[in-house]
């Protein structure tokens, strides 16, 4: 078996090592004779085909702005058409941002998204505090039939305040911000495409999440009745577990 | 000279006063806590104490390599007659400086600054040089965004006057367009060898747009992280020629770094007692800033030569007949460089990666994950793993491709360094790799172990 990968520019959008999320997939796939291979598509290059998942991290404000036309016109068509196949997305602090319907800065000025995910992000005036620590999340996932868990560790960092509409949230914040640090809500999520502000590397330290992120990827190719071989997690349910410990 | 208000006066003697207390009483904290204290009492204390050097002042900031670029240049200074008053311990904040100037005696002022601090810095100290050395991802909890790092100093560095001096990294694209609308002189450093080039970018490396129309950046050539010889395709912005320059670095795992500087017009030979290429790059900037003062050549040769490291940054001791090298790792950029200096060792290396999440190391450790340490998989005898983050590590090391029976974790220094000693062929060489306040953990901790050979003295 084999899966494609579209890492959305993987130059400049990936601030908070969010490389260890691709690192993640790859390995675990790999260690389970799956060949998963990276399309690593940076500002100027198009995504015509439907990859198997996707993952576009965050960045800075200045980054977010210069990548904003070339995201809606050379990625956001198929991206808009592989969410709707059940193609399973991970887009992380600046890359929820503008899957949802984008991003309202204190001036005026405004950062357009794609809208996949019906989330309105807007940033508080300067002096207003950026919400930074260590988060705990309880996931609520469609199927609940991941292997394990339901909670979620990271680190999170973003000035921005975001709201959902008619869309669901990734989980309900134990400890830490979330989306805007009053409603309880963290990151969001319409069929297989999740929005979330954990950073941390997320995946490496969560690894039930990851694989079922490979879960669903492999079963939307290969067949419902695909299931994936156990790996020995002793050392990154210790590292959840410690970051657990750290937050505050 | 005008006189004082009173304040000044009281400030001034509150603040020795309470750093003589804290000496006699050993509570430590005596390179921040009189400066802080006299600058609550009267808050223009600094700028008055600053004044009256009648050298004035010059700053250091950057990410990396501010207190090593510092000290070289103190040394330099020295030689050429100038006497430096200076935070030599790294106490870089507004009370450091103002504890150095309440403490020390001298003509000019010398301090090194937090990237966040130098726009107070140069507001209260009207400097007469700004060494401006790079900007690098690190711990964007607590500085905000890069952008905004850089054109906040672009701000400050625009007030002032003609007679001062910007000296400037043309290799960092954010740091080098800082220059383009300055009143006051502006000169470049940077590196033009063929040596130690790469054409790929590191994924930790950042800020790849054009500072002037966003386009994104053409590498020719890349040194160390973002630095390098770069244009833009699109508005033909590129890197200023540099005034001074490294034209030849040989690299020598077991000896000294051999340079060639092209000053202006001249040429010098300098060998520095300091690994890796970050370390060429802070004696560069040392000697741009000091030959601009008029210190002259063979007086910088001269200082680079006598130059043992800043506490923790490149350290080497002797201990139970091995010898141990300190090299403090605190973003990715600078990782990345320990680990290319740690490639060029030919045996298998012996290694306690220590990582904290303290407020001074930046809480979050994502970082991690931008480090490239698959280079070091397959090249290790021996991996132990320390610091409040220890886990994290583990589980980078396990991706980056380290079999994971073979990554202990130790969560006392002293017990990881003796299993890392006995581990270490009799006469080998190992080395400890930690964040900012791991190293000031280790200094203590081998400091009681007796570790010989030491160079820290403050
Ligand atoms: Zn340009």
């Amino acid at each position: 078996m084999n899966l494609v990968l579209a890492w959305l520019y993987p130059d400049s959008m990936s601030i908070y090592g969010d490389r260890g999320n691709v690192i993640a997939l790859t390995r675990r796939a790999e260690w389970r004779g799956i060949a998963l291979e990276v399309w690593r598509l940076p500002k100027g290059a198009r995504l015509d085909q439907l990859p198997d998942l996707v993952m576009f991290g965050g960045g800075q404000d200045r980054e977010q702005r210069l990548i904003e036309r070339d995201f809606l016109e050379l990625k956001g068509e198929t991206l808009v058409r592989a969410v709707e196949e059940d193609v399973p997305v991970l887009a992380v602090c600046g890359g929820f941002q503008q899957l949802g319907h984008g991003y309202r800065d204190a001036d005026g000025s405004s950062i357009q998204g794609l809208g996949i995910l019906d989330a309105s992000t807007v940033a508080p005036s300067d002096k207003a505090r950026r919400c930074i620590g260590n988060i705990v999340v309880e996931a609520h996932l469609p199927d609940g039939d991941a292997t394990s868990g339901g909670v979620l560790v990271g680190f999170e960092n973003h000035g921005g305040r975001t709201r959902l509409g008619k869309c669901e949230p990734l989980g309900r914040v134990l400890k830490g911000f979330g989306n805007n640090g009053e409603d309880g809500q963290e990151g969001a999520r319409y069929r297989y495409c999740f929005g979330t502000y954990m950073h941390g590397s997320l995946l490496p330290k969560n690894p039930w999440f990851t694989d079922y992120l490979l879960l669903q990827a492999l079963r939307r190719k290969y067949g419902p009745e695909i299931t994936l071989e156990p790996l020995d997690d002793a050392l990154e349910l210790r590292a959840q577990s410690a970051a657990i410990a750290r937050a505050r | 000279m005008q006189a004082l208000p009173l304040r000044h006066t009281v400030a001034v003697a509150v603040g020795r006063a309470a750093g003589l207390a804290s000496r006699r009483l050993r509570l430590g904290g005596g390179t921040t806590i009189p400066g802080a204290v006299a600058r609550r009492i009267d808050a223009r204390v600094t700028r008055h104490l600053a004044a009256r050097l009648a050298g004035g002042c010059v700053l250091v900031s950057g990410t990396n390599g501010k207190t090593t670029t510092s000290r070289l240049l103190a040394a330099m200074l020295r030689g050429a007659g100038y006497r430096v008053v200076h935070n030599r311990a790294g106490a870089n904040l507004m009370a450091g400086v103002t504890t150095a100037l309440l403490s020390q005696h001298g003509d000019s002022g010398l301090f090194e600054v937090d990237e966040a601090v130098l726009p107070a810095a140069i507001r209260e100290l009207k400097p007469r040089l700004v060494l401006c050395l790079n900007l690098f991802r690190d711990q964007l909890d607590r500085y905000g965004e890069l952008n905004t790092l850089a054109s906040r100093w672009q701000q400050a560095l625009a007030t002032l006057p003609a007679s001062a001096t910007a000296v400037l990294n043309a290799d960092d694209p954010l740091v080098a367009s800082i220059g383009a609308s300055l009143a006051c002189r502006t000169v470049f450093f940077g590196l033009e060898t063929v040596d130690h080039r790469q054409t790929d970018m590191q994924h930790a490396a950042d800020s790849l747009y054009c500072p002037r129309c966003s386009g994104q950046l053409d590498f020719e050539a890349v040194y160390l992280g973002h630095l390098g010889h770069y244009c833009c395709p699109i508005c033909g912005w590129r890197r200023p020629d540099p005034s001074f320059a490294l034209t030849g670095i040989r690299l020598d795992p077991a000896g000294p770094t051999q340079l060639r500087l092209r000053a202006e017009s001249h040429e010098l030979a300098i060998e520095a007692n300091l690994p890796g290429l970050y370390n060429a790059y802070n004696v560069l900037a040392a000697a741009a800033a000091a030959l601009t003062l008029g210190a002259a050549g063979e007086q910088v040769s001269a200082a680079v030569g006598g130059f043992t490291a800043a506490f923790g940054r490149t350290e080497t001791m002797r201990l139970d007949g091995r010898q141990l090298r300190l090299m403090l790792a605190k973003n990715p950029v600078g990782c990345n460089e320990v680990i290319r200096t740690l490639l060029l060792d030919p045996d298998p290396l012996n290694l306690y990666l220590v990582l904290n999440d303290r407020v001074a190391d930046g809480e979050d450790v994502s970082w991690i994950w931008d480090v490239d340490f698959e280079l070091l998989a397959g090249r290790c005898r021996t991996v132990i793993l320390g610091g409040t983050r220890a886990e994290d590590l583990a589980v980078r090391l396990k991706y980056a491709g380290f079999p994971t029976s073979e990554l202990p974790l130790e969560g006392n220094q002293e017990a990881a360094i003796r299993a890392l000693l006995a581990r270490t062929p009799d006469g080998g060489r190992a080395y400890a790799v930690p964040t900012y306040t791991a190293m000031l953990d280790l200094r203590r901790t081998l400091t009681d172990m007796g570790a010989a050979g030491q160079f820290w003295e403050d």
